[in-house]
């Protein structure tokens, strides 16, 4: 035998030797199957005979040669299709020739090909022992091998008188027989034989593709029918789908259920009409769905309605079904009746306002209770400390006075239990306005003074100049530093000093650093860590003096980080401790941000609109100025226009600004309304108040921070020159 | 010594001693009652120049003490400092509104209460730093 592209196969002569016809085909959707699994089911589904019997009798009459299909092991499954009448006959001889190629007439090792052929992807031709010819064809899933096609069994070229008398002894065949058979067979080229099995290379290829892809359709309809029975099968949630514009396009039995609509009277109609009357005024159903568009999903819990008007609260998920970025192709939602969990958590929530509330009330009544003997016992200390009833020696005098400092700290320690309270139940409130840190730091030295006096300790402040203003609670601030100096002077011996300072933080952009130094015992580097949680009390013999619930430093961080901001000490043992705390400087900018958002900042300008407010007789009362702050925030629109923190240190504060989003002719409308708003609320005309605006144009182009910049710098200015103008009018 | 009568209004038995001893000491001439319906009639009997009101009292709330004397044309003149357990936060606006000069939260400080009635009294002048605001 030879092989046709070598001819080497006179030293191996009964050795079939194959050569690749055909290189690898290119990369495509078969290339791409290479994912999938390839399971016992789909590889005889590909390979079913009933599909591919038509194309390989066709091929096999077309170019008069045999041709069969095998599995990857080379064996041929079913019949051979337009056997040819050489093969037959020795076939029918001899049943029992080997494993590898059955198309092979050879008494030497297996052919190959079909092996040879599925390795290298390409067609494998080969010369066998009676010089018969065939080509093997892969079948390749990808890389993976399925099975082969087999066509031949035919000379290419006159048959060889020789080689068929050895065949038929080999075989045990009658050699006239044999002669006579193969003398009728009409020879094939190698040349046609080669174009043939590059054809059929194409062919199985081809039609191997279209048998996948008719598979995977069949598979894809018959889930789509498992998933809507699955869908259906879901009662107890709703499940539906809707076009781009929010209209229904499909609705399951859980839907039904729950919101009883049944499928027909739903498709087409908008969903919508599940939503409370409130919300769909809102825009809800719309707002939903572009939130969905917008961030692949939203989530929302509220009301619902059912065909018969019931209400129900619903957990409702919905998805944007999205291909690639554009519009959403729809929407699916999953909903649920959540309204006994909701109910639940009623219940739960009203139990536990229950047991705070009395929790509060004990402490309140316990706090109460605790004051009257409190004060009695300091009255008659303060009465015979102070000698009303008669001198005292000086043995007296210092045991009374212990007796005072521990008077004082019991008042303490009840209102930090009211404080406490007021933690647990988020009641400790933080009231931020616009101060003036120096001022409160003045104001607190001069109520300790007389404390640290007592002990002969010097108290003093170093404060940086021109300190920007603060957002904090004053009265919060103020309990804060009195906190930490109270603790100083309680540590520090006698002579000590105590030193208030404030500055810049140099870590902490943005935020004020307020310290309290003193000159007292220390903290060791273990009760550094400890000294500001809850019920800490320090407890080595250097620290022993120190009393309290300890609630003191706790309440302080709380009361530090409810304005954003941190407390921490630095302390050595012996030498003395400095403890800190940052504030937020006041910020027109981060404040204006809240309002100054794209939309707003679109319309193309911004008002400043000032508030004067002054009494007909006299000064106006510090509680009038806040009924009016309350009366002019109820003129203004939440998240357009902002009524900003009272800007000047005269007290009472009597101008109140405004920055509205919004042109003059808008701001006229917001100043009408306040007017009528003030005339409503000062029956009695005892106020008189004047209003004033300048507007200011928004530059277009700038990014919004750039203009949120300018602007603020500019109503920062107009707020000094207004403040100004009234000072210099006085 | 300004010879000045004060009423205290306080059901608590020691603290009227104490602070009694105090307000004399400072040259004030006291007199007590311990519930609500017996201030009336104590007040109208003894003409004090100042009132000192606990808000705890038995029979009658001390809000309603100040209320009915706020609304009385003889006592209604009489200057009111609130002394009380109670928490500032809503109790001060309330009894402010009631027509009080003052609220303090029991113990006070000594001083600032003494300044509290010596303004209450008219006896000084601008000692609005010794004011709660």
């Amino acid at each position: 035998m030879t092989s046709e592209a070598t001819g080497q196969a006179e030293a191996t002569e009964h050795l079939p030797t194959a050569v690749p016809i055909l290189s690898p085909r290119g990369s495509d959707r078969l290339e791409e199957s290479d994912g999938m699994e390839l399971s016992p089911k789909l590889q005889a589904d590909l390979l079913n005979l009933d599909a591919w019997g038509e194309i390989l009798t066709t091929y096999g009459r077309t170019m008069g040669v045999g041709v069969a299909l095998t599995d990857s092991a080379g064996q041929v499954l079913g019949d051979c299709h337009n056997a040819q009448p050489v093969w037959s006959l020795v076939h029918d001889a001899r049943r029992d020739w080997g494993g590898g190629c059955p198309f092979c007439i050879t008494t030497g090792p297996p052919c190959t090909a079909v092996a040879d052929a599925l390795q290298t992807g390409g067609s494998v031709m080969v010369h066998d022992q009676a010089a018969l010819t065939h080509v093997a064809v892969p079948l390749l899933l990808g890389r993976r091998p399925l099975g082969a096609i087999i066509a031949g069994q035919v000379f290419d070229r006159y048959p060889e008188p020789l080689l068929l008398r050895r065949v038929a002894r080999e075989f045990g065949v009658p050699a006239q027989q044999l002669w006579n058979v193969a003398r009728k067979q009409h020879p094939v080229s190698s040349a046609t034989l080669h174009a043939s099995g590059e054809l059929l290379c194409a062919l199985g290829h081809a039609f191997l593709q279209q048998r996948y892809g008719a598979i995977l359709e069949t598979k894809l309809a018959e889930t789509n029918g498992r998933f809507r029975l699955l869908v259906d099968g879901v009662t107890d949630h709703a499940l539906f789908t809707m076009d781009p514009s929010g209209r229904v396009t499909s609705w399951n039995r859980g839907a039904e259920r729950l919101l009883g609509y049944v499928e027909a009277e739903i498709i087409g109609r908008n969903f919508s009409c599940i939503f409370t009357p409130e919300e769909i005024q809102d825009r809800q159903p719309e707002k939903q769905l572009h939130k969905a568009w917008q961030s692949g999903r939203a989530e929302d819990e509220g009301w619902r309605v059912t065909k018969s008007q019931k209400q129900f609260w619903a957990n409702v998920n919905i998805t944007a079904l999205l291909e690639g970025p554009g519009p959403a192709r729809g929407f699916a939602i999953i909903m649920q009746d959540v309204s006994e969990r909701r109910k639940i958590a009623i219940v739960l929530e009203a139990a536990r306002q229950d047991r705070t509330r009395l929790q509060e009330n004990f402490l309140s009544h316990v706090s109460h209770e605790l004051r009257t003997p409190l004060t009695a016992i300091y009255f008659f200390t303060t009465n015979v400390l102070d000698g009303l009833l008669g001198d005292l020696n000086p043995e007296q005098h210092e045991h009374l006075t212990f007796s005072l400092d521990n008077v004082k700290q019991l008042k303490d320690m009840v209102s930090d239990l009211l404080d406490i309270t007021r933690v647990d139940t988020h009641k400790l409130v933080v009231e931020p306005q616009h101060a003036s840190s120096g001022k409160l730091v003045a104001e607190i030295l001069s109520t300790c003074r007389t404390n640290a006096a007592a002990k002969n300790i010097s108290l003093g402040s170093d404060l940086a100049p021109d300190l920007p203003y603060v957002w904090a609670d004053p009265a919060r601030v103020r309990q804060i530093l009195i906190n930490l100096i109270d603790n100083g002077i309680k540590f520090t011996p006698e002579n000590g000093t105590i030193t208030v300072t404030s500055r810049l933080s140099a870590e902490d952009h943005g935020f004020l650093c307020l310290s309290v130094s003193d000159t007292g015992c220390g903290i060791s580097p273990e009760n550094r860590e400890i000294i500001f949680d809850r019920l800490s009390q320090v407890k080595s013999s250097a620290e022993a003096s120190r009393s309290g619930l300890g609630l003191g430093l706790f309440i302080a961080k709380e009361l530090v980080s409810r304005h954003g901001g941190r407390i921490w000490v630095e302390s050595e043992l012996g030498h003395g401790s400095r403890f800190s705390f940052t504030l937020p400087v006041f910020s027109l900018a981060k404040l204006c941000a809240y309002v100054f958002t794209a939309p707003n900042l679109g319309a193309g300008s911004v008002t400043l609109i000032a508030v004067d407010v002054a009494a007909v007789e006299g000064a106006v009362q510090a509680d009038i100025l806040l009924e009016v702050r309350r009366v002019l925030e109820r003129c203004i629109h939440a998240g357009q226009d902002l009524l900003l923190p009272s800007m000047s240190d005269a007290e009472p504060v009597e101008t109140f600004f405004i920055v509205a989003c919004t042109d003059a002719r808008g701001s006229a409308v917001i100043a009408s309304r306040i007017d009528r708003a003030l005339q409503d609320f000062d029956r009695a005309s005892r106020l008189k108040p004047v209003i004033s605006s300048t507007t200011l144009p928004v530059v277009p182009g700038q990014s919004r921070e750039e203009q949120i910049g300018e602007l603020t710098a500019r109503i920062e200015q107009l707020v000094q020159a207004h403040l100004l103008g009234k000072e210099t009018l006085k | 010594m300004s010879g000045k009568k004060i009423l205290i209004i306080d059901d608590d038995q020691p603290l009227l001693l104490g602070l009694s001893a105090r307000l004399k000491a400072n040259g004030y001439g006291v007199v007590s009652a311990m519930d609500g319906i017996s201030a009336i009639a104590v007040a109208r009997k003894e003409a004090p120049d100042l009132i000192i009101l606990d808000l705890g009292l038995p029979a009658g709330d001390g809000f309603l003490v100040l209320e009915r004397m706020k609304g009385l044309a003889d006592l209604g003149s009489i200057p009111v400092i609130v002394l009380s357990a109670r928490d500032p936060a809503g109790n001060e606006k309330r009894v402010l509104d009631a027509g009080a000069v003052a609220f303090f939260q029991k113990p006070p400080d000594n001083h600032e209460f003494l300044a509290a009635i010596r303004q209450a009294l008219g006896e000084t002048i601008a000692l609005s730093t010794f004011l709660k605001t």
